[in-house]
């Protein structure tokens, strides 16, 4: 059947979470945006409502609530603070790479000290993007050689969400230069390794809470039982997790779209120009009907794929329900990337000039919209995943991968 | 009931029943009767027999008088969430022909009206002219309202009425009108005094061969040529006041003009639905073609930019399916809808014509020449009046505005 109303369970935590960002995360936007991160008393009670941890299954240390559930509270979270959902403290991104690269006792013991006391103060981290694209060959520039009982890394790892938060790393590296962008392996690496090197942070054109930066791996050794092996096809395990992570980051653009439409829309019905309120203007509101559109399209597609999630995690995890999966995920991505930035920049524009004074939030929230489509998969390589999909390509993960490979038109 | 889009087994097996049959017997005639403008009477009749075997009330169209074993037995028949299949079986439909749903024998537009302000007898009298599919020749009925100078703005008709002894003398020329050459009645739009506005206007129900009462032109369509649209002349044409819709009493206040408008809130989503299915069919043809085209000799990522193409269309037809779903959902659960219905209307009319315009394009230069695309040719043409009938975009932007800004009464 199909129905668009959440569950009595759903709505009393949408709620709770909803008054949460509405009453603490709202009206703190300039300070954690001057602090860059959010606050640890804030942290704590973002802990303490379960917010971290509830998509991943109870098997590994989570809640088990689900994607779908997931969705729904990231959208509320991001309304109230688009930064938040990244600067909370939690597994994050780490938390899916686990899940779907690691047999179920590495992500278990991966995720062990995000559910203990003090887990507010706990940042995962995967560094998968570089700098500079490798001209020789696709792939990564950084490597992971056999040695002994274990693997060495080097290289170096860039725009990594948390980098200089992070305890715990997913790191993707070569591990096979031959195979391409279907020779990488996933390793888990500690902090306190030793020649890991966490380079400095980046300033950022928005989500300023958000700490993005490196890591140096210079003949960094882990042990064999660090490497996720992703299951019997750790290619497809990889856009797995790129999907999942990235279809929580459109969950929380939908809440940083109505973030910037519902200010906007307050903003059209009292200002006032010629006589009456400027979204008594055709233009004024047809522009607001668009925003809306978008807003509560890219909900649906969010919805629809983590609904699939939800059936497949649910089921026998069948190659059917999982490029179901991917195309719904990526559906989603692209649409509400493009949206978020739509609702952002028709925010300011509709503000006139004071869309661009930072006594408003709007101006932020256009800054955040460019920025959370990086943070994931980007709509482009979204497009590449559904497009391949769709005519039934091979998905390989260089589709989703951020590098100028995906493009092979400059190669 | 949690938010889900899966299907029942049921509505499953009934949507593989219309897909095959828009497959395997509609689409392979589309093109015949595209260009023979019109679809034969016996195919109707079967495609009538059919959704009456299949629950669909469309031929009684809510026949007041039903006693309630009858509506019990046809909520039996019927699907539960019948806007929701209706929505799923009209893009199905729509994907084999666009034509073909205006088509269909049945009250079609002229239904709502007279079920929602028509007296028992009226209803009775008007509905009875369907009953019998068997022996008699087809019936139609169709609505009128759009006029050389009115259409959108529904407050400008010209159509006159005056009252002359038992029976009403109406004036004017009515454009546009589905059906209107072949229906057995239209609901006829008039006013008492142009200057009442709202409150002048009146709804009959004037019935083929009544004296005054023609057809002008039928016209030459750049689309959906299968389907009839006529102009209806009214010339001192007499109708009996038992023919006035709902009776004298109905027009002391203002319902007489929203009867016009309640005609559209359930029907959007429906139309919008249609507009994803030929948009769909438009989409799975690119899919193919650049699958087979491209797929075989050369990687596709040579190609990403068809394939991101490809990918932007696949997710703008998602996008507006979840807001026909929503919408159509919203009126099962007796949710008022007019906002959404809007919505959905307002974006799957875009989003289709992209597809098939982007379709046409994929293909190339050959995509535009009959002989060798023919549908993809003939969908172009069909897809552009989604964005028109029915509401055009700027006025579901209207309808939608106007719920989301305060106190905004008119532009």
């Amino acid at each position: 059947m199909i129905s668009f109303e959440p569950t009595e369970d759903q709505k009393l935590m949408v709620e709770s979470v909803a008054t949460f960002a509405r009453n603490t995360l709202r009206p703190k936007i300039r300070e954690f945006e001057k602090e860059r991160g959010v606050s640890e008393a804030v942290r704590k009670t973002a802990h303490e409502l379960g917010l971290g941890l509830v998509a991943l299954p109870e098997a590994v240390g989570g809640a088990g609530l689900g994607m779908m559930t997931a969705a729904l509270l990231e959208e509320e979270v991001a309304w109230g603070e688009p930064s938040a959902g990244f600067a909370f403290g939690g597994p994050g991104a780490f938390g899916f790479a686990v899940l779907e690269l690691g047999t179920t006792e590495q992500a278990k013991a991966a995720l062990a000290p995000f559910t203990a006391a003090g887990g507010h103060s706990c940042f995962g981290a995967v560094a998968w993007g570089e700098a500079k694209a490798n001209k020789e060959r696709p792939g990564f520039n950084t490597t992971a050689t056999k040695s002994g009982a274990g693997w060495t890394l080097d290289g170096a790892k860039a725009y990594v969400v948390n980098a200089d938060r992070a305890d715990h790393f997913v790191v993707f590296a070569q591990v096979d230069a031959a195979d391409g962008w279907r020779g990488l392996g996933a390793f888990l690496v500690d902090k306190s390794a030793k020649g890991l090197k966490v380079l400095a942070r980046e300033t950022t054109l928005g989500l300023d809470a958000v700490s993005f930066g490196g890591i140096e791996l210079a003949g960094v050794v882990v042990p064999d039982s660090a490497r996720l092996l992703g299951g019997t096809d750790f290619n497809a395990a990889m856009v797995r997790f790129f999907a999942r992570n990235a279809l929580v980051v459109a969950a929380r653009g939908v809440g940083l779209s109505r973030a910037a439409f519902d200010v906007t829309r307050e903003y059209v019905d009292s200002r006032k120009a010629f006589g009456k309120p400027i979204g008594h203007f055709q233009s004024v509101a047809f522009t607001i009907a668009d925003r809306a559109m978008d807003v509560d399209a890219g909900r649906g597609l969010v919805w629809r794929a983590a609904s699939a999630w939800d059936t497949y995690d649910a089921g026998d995890r069948n190659a059917r329900d999982e490029k179901d999966c991917l195309l719904r995920s990526a559906h989603a991505i692209a649409f509400v990337h493009e949206a978020a930035m739509r609702c952002g920049d028709d925010g300011v524009q509709l503000h006139g000039g004071a869309g661009f004074m930072r006594d408003f939030p709007v101006e932020k929230l256009m800054r955040d919209a460019k920025q959370i489509g990086l943070c994931g998969m980007t709509a482009e390589h979204a497009d590449q995943l559904a497009g391949a999909v769709a005519i039934g390509a091979p998905i390989d993960p260089g589709l989703v991968l951020p590098t100028p490979e995906t493009q092979n038109a400059f190669v | 009931m949690p938010i889900e889009f899966s299907l029942t087994k049921k509505q499953l097996e009934m949507r593989e029943g219309i897909h095959g049959l828009a497959k395997n017997v509609i689409r392979p005639q589309s093109l015949a009767w595209d260009r023979a403008g019109g679809i034969p009477e016996e195919f109707l009749r079967n495609m009538a027999r059919l959704a009456t075997s299949m629950g669909s009330n469309a031929m009684r169209s809510g026949l007041g008088d039903e006693t309630d074993e009858v509506k019990k037995e046809a909520e039996k028949k019927r699907p539960s969430g019948s806007n929701l299949f209706g929505a799923i079986a009209s893009e199905e439909l729509a994907w084999g022909d666009g034509s073909l749903l205006l088509g269909l024998p049945g009250p079609g537009l002229g239904g709502p009206p007279v079920k929602g302000s028509g007296t028992e007898e009226q209803k009775k009298r008007f509905f009875g002219v369907f009953e019998d599919l068997e022996g008699a020749p087809l019936k139609w009925g169709a609505y009128g309202l759009t006029e050389p100078n009115a259409g959108s703005d529904v407050s400008g008709i010209r159509t006159s009425c005056r009252k002359d002894g038992r029976h009403w003398v109406l004036n004017g020329r009515k454009c546009y009108i589905t059906n209107g050459a072949r229906a057995s009645w239209t609901v006829i739009f008039a006013t008492i005094d142009p200057s009442l506005g709202r409150a002048g206007h009146r709804a009959f129900v004037v019935e083929k061969g009544m004296a005054g009462f023609s057809v002008g032109r039928i016209e030459e369509k750049m689309g959906l040529r299968a389907s009839e649209t006529a102009e209806l002349v009214l010339e001192d044409c007499r109708v009996p006041e038992e023919n006035l819709l709902g009776g004298e009493e109905k027009y002391v206040s203002k319902e007489g003009f929203m009867t016009a408008m309640k005609t559209f809130d359930n029907t959007r989503p429906l139309v919008a639905a249609m507009a994803c299915g030929i948009g769909r069919g438009a989409y799975e043809y690119a899919c193919d073609f650049a699958k087979h085209n491209y797929m075989l000799s050369r990687p596709v990522p040579r190609y990403s930019a068809i394939v991101e193409r490809l990918a932007k269309v696949g997710r703008s037809l998602e996008a507006a399916r979840s807001l026909v779903w929503r919408a159509a959902w919203m009126a099962d659960s007796g949710l008022s809808n007019a906002k959404e219905a809007s919505m959905s209307k307002a974006m799957a009319g875009q989003a289709a014509i992209k597809a098939c315009i982007e379709a046409i394009e994929i293909c190339g230069a050959e995509g535009s020449i009959a002989r060798d695309h023919q549908l993809l040719e003939k969908w172009f043409r069909d897809i552009k009046v989604y964005d028109i009938f029915e509401g055009t975009g700027a006025i579901q932007r209207i309808v939608i505005s106007k719920r989301l800004i305060s106190d905004l009464k008119s532009f």
